[in-house]
């Protein structure tokens, strides 16, 4: 399967889940990296994934830049023969199954499409006739568009993430009828966003009796918040009707210092709850994180009907799945 | 929305008077009853004096409470970084022990070319003290070098001290007149900068993620990094929003801390000296150069034909 994020904020998110679900699996997870293992890793500990452990057990590896393009650098064969050589080892050490992703653009530098399609198709028997799982990545920054089309075309399916908004310096996914999760900064350049989301989503609470009355934004993944942005939350907060709050959670330490010098601990209808940090991974085990809600289907939960992450939906966020597949 | 006033039904107000001595004994004698006095009323008292002076007027204050304010880390010849860090002080101080008396004296070593740092500082107390329960007696040479300092000093206090008495002065005049006649001075040239870049308000995110850069390459721990970011996207915040859309920004890094500049051709901080007075919570304005203000070492604004110039100093 692929996916086409439009932003390296959605790059992260996507890989993020795809990451966890393959821990929640007890399956073995195989991350390439080529620049981008840092934010996917800072993302999962956003989410309370706890992958120091994995990492530290090999369930997680991620190979090095140098290693990632390497790849290309070898023959075909090779190549397969190196990937045989990971998903026997994963069984052998007792993993539920093998899944794959990370950053390939490394291989479309060299003599596109031949031999990048070539490896695609090698990549795509393993995964039909070993039942792998992988995700490939084509974001706009990496890739062309014209390239991006021609390897949509060759994936069964490509995993698409409902954005509320996204202009690769904020993102905004609705994970709830009035509940949303920020990620990035939010500067002047794109405050109105905010406003906007808050004034459709207080109205969407408003509007239904069935809605929760507090409106949730998860700022987990949200660096940096100006000054007036911070002042527009807090005010946005005070002018709720009697009968709503604005609660934020999973706040960052500087972000939390931005709010508090902008009044946001005299609003009485807005709750701010700070990030806790994922403790070592060691202290909780791999898998889910209590609390989390997120990848709360622990291994062995799921039918393991198919490589795709998102199926074991239900229940998770009333009917928002975090993924959701297109095609 | 809230709509609230800013006005409280018994303002308190900053007593801000000048006093002109003839030589130190002259000023010791001046201040002497002034202190006794105070301490009588139970105030702390301020003082930011020559040490000389200091040992006498804590003679004078008995057995008052007696805060010096020394020189600390330089204000780099800004007034208004002066009166901000005083005023910082002064409204932590008046929170616990209600009303304070300070005492100032003239140190020709801040004049700079021609003095005008006292201007600044004075009309800067007026801005930055005026809620506090303060009364501050300035003291100034009959005769400094610069004879544009006591100009400076008759325009920007409301009282005089004279004869051991408080009257009104009638050549008071507001900040913003004698800041117009006497602008805040450019700070002194630094060398060439470490970064210099064009950005608008679509890059704002590129100015911290060279301010951050920087930071971390010297003493900074995060969370003082995020603040210094944070207090110099503010500024450049201000310089496109309010400019003409596309602003400056220099950045240094020395061993002492990272100095900011930003430069816009507009004005855009209207008031001659931004962010010296507490924002009201309903304000939406204006509080991105108070919070500026707490997190820099120094925050100096200044203008000039070519626009609204903003240096920033922060140490780790």
């Amino acid at each position: 399967m692929c996916a086409v994020p439009l932003s390296e904020e959605q790059l992260w998110e996507v890989s993020a889940d795809f990451v966890a679900d393959g821990l929640d699996r007890n399956e073995r997870v195989l991350y390439f990296d080529d620049g981008t293992a840092e934010g996917v890793l800072n993302r999962l500990s956003d989410d309370h994934v706890a992958f120091e452990r994995p990492l530290r057990t090999g369930q997680l590896a991620i190979v090095p830049p140098e290693a990632t393009r390497a790849i290309f650098h070898t023959t075909l064969p090779e190549a397969r023969a190196m990937m045989l050589e990971h998903i026997d080892g994963s069984t052998a050490a007792g993993y539920a199954g093998f899944r794959m992703t990370g950053q390939m653009s490394h291989g479309v530098d060299r003599q596109w499409p031949a031999t990048f399609v070539e490896y695609d198709r090698e990549l795509d028997r393993l995964v039909r006739e070993r039942g792998i799982t992988a995700l490939c990545v084509y974001d706009r920054r990496r890739y062309s568009d014209e390239q991006i089309e021609r390897m949509r075309d060759v994936h069964r399916k490509e995993l698409s993430v409902p954005t509320a908004y996204d202009d690769g310096l904020l993102r905004v996914v609705r994970t709830g009828p009035t509940s949303a999760r920020l990620a990035g900064e939010v500067d002047h350049s794109n405050r109105p966003a905010i406003a906007r989301l808050l004034e459709t989503t207080l109205d969407d609470a408003l509007r239904s009796h069935s809605a929760p009355t507090d409106i949730e934004l998860n700022l987990a993944s949200l660096r940096f918040i100006d000054v007036a942005s911070a002042v527009s939350l807090v005010h946005a907060a005070e002018g709720f009707p009697d009968t709503h709050r604005l609660v934020l959670i999973d706040v960052r330490p500087g972000v939390l210092r931005v709010l508090d010098r902008c009044g946001a601990p005299f609003a009485a209808q807005l709750t701010v709850r700070e990030f806790e940090g994922s403790a070592d991974g060691a202290l909780r085990g791999p898998g889910p994180v209590a609390g989390s809600g997120r990848h709360a289907a622990g291994p062995g939960s799921t039918s393991g009907d198919g490589p795709s992450p998102g199926n074991d939906d239900t229940g998770r966020n009333n009917g928002y799945p975090d993924l959701r597949e297109a095609r | 929305m809230r709509v609230e006033t800013t006005r409280t039904a018994a303002p308190v107000r900053l007593q801000h008077a000048c006093a002109v001595y003839s030589s130190s004994a002259d000023l010791v004698e001046q201040a002497t009853p002034v202190v006794a006095e105070a301490a009588r009323r139970g105030e702390a008292v301020v003082l930011s004096v020559r040490p000389e002076t200091e040992a006498r007027l804590r003679d004078a204050a008995g057995s008052a409470r007696v805060v010096a304010l020394g020189a600390g880390t330089p204000a780099r010849s800004s007034g208004q970084t002066t009166a901000a860090r005083l005023a910082r002080e002064l409204r932590e101080l008046t929170s616990q022990c209600g009303a304070v008396l300070a005492v100032s004296e003239h140190d020709s070593a801040l004049d700079g070319i021609d003095g005008r740092y006292w201007t600044e500082l004075d009309a800067a107390v007026n801005v930055a003290l005026t809620d506090l329960p303060v009364s501050m007696f300035c003291f100034y040479p009959e005769m400094p070098l610069h004879s544009e300092i006591l100009d400076g000093a008759i325009a920007n206090h409301p009282l005089l001290f004279e004869a051991g008495r408080l009257h009104v002065n009638a050549d008071h005049r507001p900040p913003r007149d004698v800041l117009a006649g006497m602008p805040a001075a450019p700070p002194v040239l630094l060398g060439a900068p470490d970064l210099d870049m064009v950005f608008s308000a679509w890059q704002l995110h590129e100015v911290r993620a060279a301010v951050a850069d920087l930071a971390a390459a010297t003493a900074f721990d995060t969370a003082r990094s995020e603040d210094v970011v944070l207090a110099v996207n503010e500024i450049a915040t201000n310089a496109v929003e309010h400019g003409s859309g596309e602003a400056r920004i220099a950045l240094w890094i020395a061993g002492d801390g990272l100095v900011a500049e930003i430069h816009d051709t507009g004005e855009s901080l209207a008031e001659p000296l931004p962010g010296l007075r507490a924002p009201h919570p309903a304000d939406p304005r204006g509080r991105g150069v108070w919070i500026a203000r707490q997190l820099c070492d120094v925050l100096h604004v200044w203008r000039d034909r070519s626009g609204t110039h903003v240096r920033m100093h922060a140490a780790p």
